[in-house]
């Protein structure tokens, strides 16, 4: 009868028990960190009050979103996420006439590595390069607007997973690929790649005046991988470096075959003498391009040996070094230019691959650098004292260390698994030091979980002090390979569009407004202002579009806010497009009325107090 | 005759003063300065005798929600003639200064008073027209208001400040020198 005491004294002794151990009953943040006083400092250097803006903008790539993430550093706050190679409806990339040209026929990209333009080896804050691994297209940004102007496609290559860099003062930016194809990426059999693949790298020029990206010429380099690269300064100003893997030139299950050779190479070539090549003639015309064979076209191309299966290859900035990162290998190794022009000067070889000669590595390695236990080393990054940031992607850490030396400075754990890294102004002539910015491909446990995938992580790390110090974390969307930290100072943006008289699809006055018909097109010309649309100022309904069924409509909308900020958007209900105006911005968006109807058209960007007001009709007649 | 002459000096101060009035014809007269907690940089409405210069466009645009006329250089004919009468006004002191009558020096300066007070009148007119002319069909219904020609307003998130310009200052100077003859010379 009283069988049932023990059976519940027992439960409540458990629940009691679980209690103590496990419930935690304190709200917010728990743990000691937030309480450590070091910790309040730190929350000191990072916080941008309002009214004060950040010190440096940050331009992350953001890899299979196919977009650009601006960041300000040190409050590391998302500024803005500019869309690149994939459509983006906020801001109507993709649906207006000029984006979704430039999207060809594409709807996403892979965007790995950005890079500014520059003025003698420092960014001039004007442009912004990128390229698309997925699709094999460059891209470049203008910096008073942060919109993508041009991009272009690569013939002959597939995947400028090595680029971009650009030359001193943006004479080039070259991507070479991280995929050999036959040219044209016509069909070959696989047993065929030694003979029929290339690894082509393309010489991209880019005209300012015109805003367009071009082709000067492409180098039909052997089928290897190549992965990262860095154009000289100052004394190595003519040249350029990448790294290889599988120079084995394994066809299948790369992680083993292309992992066996004990040395891969980096790729040392003088741009001048390739640019002299083709103004002598010295090329083959070859899909349209200007196309070097190295086994044909000899000279101004050398490999280095380097341990095996480098990842980054990055020059010091005073453009004497130039440091490989094992990856595979435990080590950093620390070539001279110095030596390496001996070398050529001397014919200091050791044999030759498809026809491009092999420097001795002892001829221009100057040293090998192995901190304790530092695993994976990926890619290095400078201060303004020159001395050397290298992520380990293995052991999870950045180490700071001395060219010069090879002594090791300083350790500094980060979580997780870094890639690359960013410091302040760190590709340039003149690093400023202060910042560095761990790339980490693993955000694990630092963050609320929103389930078993994790956004990426930024790390900050403050290098003004004696030891480096992580100092703010910043989750960020998949997911940034590469990512360049500019003076915000340098940059200059517009903050509205300038009237442009000389545009035909642009009106400036409400009364202007009209809607043209010619045959079974229906030419719009609008604006947008807070809070109306106007399609056609003597009409009954100046905010209504009417057309039939069938009938092509282009739709010109000037948005005549001259006032920052105040943007407007277009849809129409079921037409499945957005379109955005910027202040003074005139924008065309073209489609097929095929579906008979009545439908809302809306102001869609949240621009005044009457915002919901700003709608309209777009009725299409049905064909009888 | 002679002696009924007004002074050398008296003379020289018209001739500044006559450079002073015409000075003024390049500097702006009045202004409105506009700040909301959206325009802490605030916007402006700058009147200088021949042109209005600022943020017209944007004070437009949000005016309209008020109801509130259009405002721009055509609304203000105006600024058509003004730049001719004070040029003429400047003429006219200059030419005071070679006449070196009283009675001349006199007319002046009820030229300026009476300039003076018909341009008070009129900016008086303009901003009452404005404040209390809404067109009632606005989204935003709103009690008629006369913005002072100097001085804070508040209308919906704006307070607005009203000041004279550097050109209206060069001619309070100007019309200062032209008191001071009147004084020095006051025995003539």
């Amino acid at each position: 009868m009283k069988k049932w005491i023990p059976a519940a004294s027992g439960l409540a002794a458990g629940f009691l028990a679980a209690t103590v151990f496990f419930a935690d009953f304190s709200t917010g943040p728990s743990g000691s960190a937030t309480s450590d006083s070091a910790n309040k400092t730190n929350a000191e250097k990072v916080y941008v009050p309002f009214g004060e803006k950040d010190e440096y903008y940050l331009f992350a790539s953001g890899g299979h979103s196919g977009q650009m993430f601006i960041y300000g550093v040190p409050s590391m706050r998302h500024i803005r996420t500019v869309p690149v190679f994939s459509p983006d409806s906020a801001t109507g990339y993709g649906f207006d006439n000029h984006t979704k040209e430039l999207m060809g026929d594409y709807s996403w990209g892979d965007l790995h590595h950005p890079a500014f333009s520059e003025t003698e080896g420092d960014y001039d804050g004007k442009y912004m390069f990128a390229t698309d691994v997925a699709n094999s297209r460059a891209a470049v940004m203008d910096l008073k607007t942060f919109t993508v102007k041009d991009i272009m496609k690569v013939p002959n290559t597939s995947g400028p997973h090595c680029a971009a860099f650009v030359t001193q003062n943006t004479e080039y930016m070259f991507l070479p690929t991280r995929f050999s194809v036959p040219i044209g990426s016509e069909y070959a059999d696989l047993d065929n790649y030694s003979e029929q693949y290339h690894g082509v790298m393309s010489a991209v020029t880019f005209d300012e005046e015109k805003e367009k990206l071009d082709i000067a010429y492409q180098v039909a380099l052997p089928p290897w991988s190549y992965d990262l690269s860095d154009a000289g300064k100052k004394m190595s100003a003519d040249w350029a470096v990448m790294t290889t893997y599988n120079t084995e030139e394994a066809t299948t299950n790369l992680e083993i075959n292309a992992s066996q050779a004990d040395r891969d190479y980096i790729v040392l070539f003088n741009w001048k003498e390739l640019e002299q090549k083709i103004a002598t003639g010295e090329y083959d015309e070859v899909t349209g391009q200007k196309m070097i064979f190295p086994e044909k076209h000899k000279g101004g191309i050398y490999l280095v040996p380097v341990a095996k299966s480098p990842h980054g290859v990055d020059v010091t900035p005073d453009g004497e070094h130039f440091i490989a990162s094992g990856k595979l290998a435990p080590a950093m190794t620390v070539f001279s230019f110095e030596k390496a022009f001996a070398a050529i000067e001397n014919g200091e070889f050791d044999g030759e691959r498809n026809g491009i000669p092999i420097l001795k590595y002892e001829s221009v390695m100057e040293r090998e650098v192995n901190p304790e236990n530092a695993l994976g080393p990926l890619h290095t990054q400078f201060d303004d004292e020159g001395m050397a940031y290298t992520t380990m992607f293995i052991s999870s850490e950045i180490v700071k260390w001395d060219p010069a030396t090879g002594e090791t400075l300083d350790r500094v754990p980060v979580q997780y698994s870094p890639g690359h890294s960013v410091a302040a102004e760190g590709d340039t002539v003149a690093p400023d030091g202060k910042y560095i910015i761990a790339l980490n491909k693993i955000a694990k446990d630092s963050y609320l979980s929103v389930g078993p995938s994790h956004p990426e992580s930024m790390q900050l790390i403050d290098l003004t002090g004696d030891k480096m110090e992580v100092i703010q974390s910043a989750p960020v969307n998949p997911e940034p390979h590469y990512a360049q930290m500019i003076k915000a100072d340098k940059i200059n943006t517009i903050t509205v569009y300038d009237k442009d008289e000389s545009n035909p699809n642009a009106i400036y006055n409400q009364e202007d407004a009209k809607i043209v018909r010619k045959g079974n097109e229906v030419h719009v010309y609008g604006i947008a202002m807070r809070s109306k649309f106007i399609f056609d100022a003597n009409a009954k309904r100046p905010d209504v579009i009417e057309v039939n069924e069938g009938d092509k409509v282009v739709i010109h909308l000037t948005n005549i806010d001259f006032d920052q900020d105040i943007t407007h958007g277009f849809a129409i209900n079921q037409y499945d497009f957005n379109m955005e105006v910027q202040p003074g911005q005139t924008n065309t968006i073209e489609f097929t009325a095929d579906k008979a109807g009545t439908y809302p058209l809306y102001c869609t960007n949240f621009c005044s107090a009457l915002h919901q007001e700003m709608s309209g009709y777009f009725l299409v007649k049905p064909k009888n | 005759m002679k002696g009924k002459q007004l002074s050398r000096f008296s003379s020289f101060l018209m001739i500044i003063s006559a450079i002073l009035v015409m000075l003024a014809l390049f500097f702006p007269w009045w202004r409105m300065e506009f700040f909301a907690p959206q325009y802490p940089e605030g916007l402006n409405i700058i009147v200088y005798p021949d042109h209005l210069e600022g943020e017209l466009e944007q004070i437009n645009g949000l005016n309209h929600y008020i109801g509130m006329a259009q405002f721009n250089e055509e609304s203000f004919p105006e600024l058509n003639y003004l730049p001719y009468l004070i040029g003429g006004l400047s003429i006219l002191v200059l030419l005071g200064a070679f006449i070196r009558k009283k009675a001349y020096l006199i007319s002046l300066i009820a030229s300026f008073l009476i300039g003076g007070a018909i341009g008070v009148w009129d900016l008086w007119a303009a901003l009452k027209e404005y404040g209390t002319n809404l067109d009632p069909m606005a989204p935003i219904e709103m009690e008629p208001f006369v913005p002072p020609i100097i001085g804070e307003n508040v209308v919906a998130n704006f307070t607005t400040y009203s000041l004279l310009g550097t050109g209206a200052y060069l001619v309070i100077a100007a019309f200062i020198l032209l008191l001071i003859p009147l004084w020095k010379d006051r025995k003539q």
